[in-house]
């Protein structure tokens, strides 16, 4: 297809479909939706930000509440343990004691 | 340079709103429409501002995103079943003195009944003085393709300026 040279017709149609000017608010309307879309995605930012401060402080709060809980049941444990080792002495004494009953009752017989 | 050019939004709106309107105004026929393509244009362009290198990038850019845009809009309304012009008056909320011709007016609804790929090369050939070549690399579409829309959509648009322009139009 050769479109040159234009013909009267095509002429025409370029004449015709000639730009056509814009509604004459269109910049001020694009400004606007611009800064209102802007606002919004601060106003998103701001949440975000705000959400992120609430997990950080959520997560530091648990942390020293675990943290906490940690250290009472190492404590416990510590405790628990001391117990185990006197009550294992005390066994032991009493096991000792225990022996020295039976040979002297077995030295009187 | 490319990379020296400092694009002021703005500006870019003021030199281009005109293009991007009346691209989308006759491929969608419908004002109220065109105008609102037109923004969402623009407002993309705002996002994809650092990309674009020069005067030249940005006017390809506008055209192309107007183009798909405007696209979009047609398949959307197809699918919710409105398949044809708005047969109101489509300038409604146009100045009077924006308003075309009446020969302008009238090739602009025939323009309307031209299948919508035909629709698009005649549009960027005659409003944006684009060549098949530039219009092939601005739709995506092989030359051929596009040269075949250019000639079947200008046969047809002048039998049809032929049948109902005969008191307007000297070469139909």
């Amino acid at each position: 297809m050769d479109l040159t040279p234009m013909d009267d017709f095509e002429r025409e149609l370029r004449v015709a479909f000639a730009r056509r000017l814009a509604p004459p608010n269109l910049k001020r309307k694009i400004v606007g939706r611009r800064w209102q879309q802007a606002s919004r995605s601060h106003r998103r930012m701001i949440w975000l930000e705000r959400i992120a401060a609430s997990l950080i402080l959520a997560t530091v709060a648990g942390g020293s509440a675990f943290w906490h809980h940690e250290l009472e049941e190492r404590r416990a444990e510590e405790a628990r343990q001391q117990v185990m080792t006197a009550l294992r002495i005390a066994g032991q004494a009493l096991e000792q004691v225990n022996t020295q009953l039976t040979d002297n009752d077995r030295d009187e017989q | 340079m490319a990379g020296d050019w400092q694009p002021d939004f703005g500006e870019l709106i003021d030199e281009h709103q005109s293009m991007v309107f009346s691209l989308a105004l006759r491929m969608t026929g419908d004002y109220g429409l065109a105008e609102e393509i037109a923004q969402d244009v623009f407002l993309e362009l705002d996002r994809h501002l650092r990309k674009i290198e020069s005067p030249l990038h940005a006017l390809c850019w506008l055209r192309r995103v107007a183009m798909s845009r405007s696209a979009d809009a047609l398949r959307r309304r197809r699918v919710r079943g409105i398949n044809q012009w708005v047969e109101i008056d489509e300038t409604h909320g146009a100045r009077a003195e924006d308003r075309p011709s009446p020969l302008a007016d009238r090739l602009e609804r025939l323009l309307a009944t031209l299948p919508e790929p035909q629709r698009a090369a005649l549009v960027l050939r005659y409003q944006e003085d684009l060549t098949p070549e530039e219009i092939a690399a601005l739709l995506g579409s092989p030359l051929a393709t596009i040269k075949s829309h250019l000639q079947r959509g200008l046969k047809l648009l002048r039998t049809k300026a032929g049948i109902h322009l005969k008191e307007y139009v000297r070469g139909a």
